[in-house]
């Protein structure tokens, strides 16, 4: 499968996943392709997509809570940014991703 | 001027932001790119990240000053940039 193929089905899987949570794809198109292109690169790499803007630290249990999409992992955290750290996904009311900062947990008062 | 330094993943645009920010204010920083370094450097880019109660990147130091995220208001706060995030 090449690497339009995944992102598609990626974005197939993701959808269905994430708006029970209460999630969407973010509106930036340009961010959303950037974001699924780096996720088939790391699964073509690991077998698994994580989440691009978060480290992989080689202990399994915590690799798999930065698997995408990991809402359910950091749901405190993501509902309090109305994003989750990457920004492929935002709160379903949000309209402009830009206005919503890229903040850690603990200045959301979490942790 | 203060010292900036960061630790960022080569697949993550807010670090590619955030080293843009830099470059655009003619900052001078250096970085290190946690997934493309050896084994020995993740392990103490992951130390300093848990000390500071870090999860995600970017991880930018300005001076003291620890930001984690793309925060370029504070980056142009931390620096004293006239003209803030412009």
């Amino acid at each position: 499968m090449n690497t339009e193929s995944r992102k598609k089905a990626l974005h197939y899987f993701y959808e269905k996943v994430v708006g029970p949570l209460g999630f969407k794809f973010t509106p930036d198109a340009e961010l959303r392709e950037f974001l699924l292109e780096q996720e088939v690169i790391l699964e073509g790499k690991h077998g698994v997509p994580f989440c691009p803007c978060q480290p992989l630290r080689h202990d399994r249990a915590r690799d798999m809570q930065i698997v995408c999409p990991c809402i359910p992992f950091h749901r405190k955290h993501f509902d309090a940014i109305q994003r989750c750290w990457c920004g492929l996904f935002v709160h379903q009311d949000v309209t402009d991703p830009d206005k919503l900062p890229q903040l850690p947990p603990k200045e959301v008062g979490l942790e | 001027m203060k010292k900036v330094s960061m630790y960022t993943l080569s697949t993550c645009p807010w670090c590619r932001k955030t080293k843009k920010f830099f470059a655009d204010h003619k900052v001078p920083f250096d970085y290190i790119d946690y997934d493309l370094a050896d084994e020995a450097t993740q392990r103490r880019i992951m130390q300093e990240l848990d000390a500071a109660g870090a999860s995600g990147f970017p991880f930018v130091k300005i001076a003291d000053e620890v930001i984690v995220g793309y925060q370029p208001e504070r980056y142009a706060s931390a620096l004293g940039l006239q003209g803030g995030a412009e």
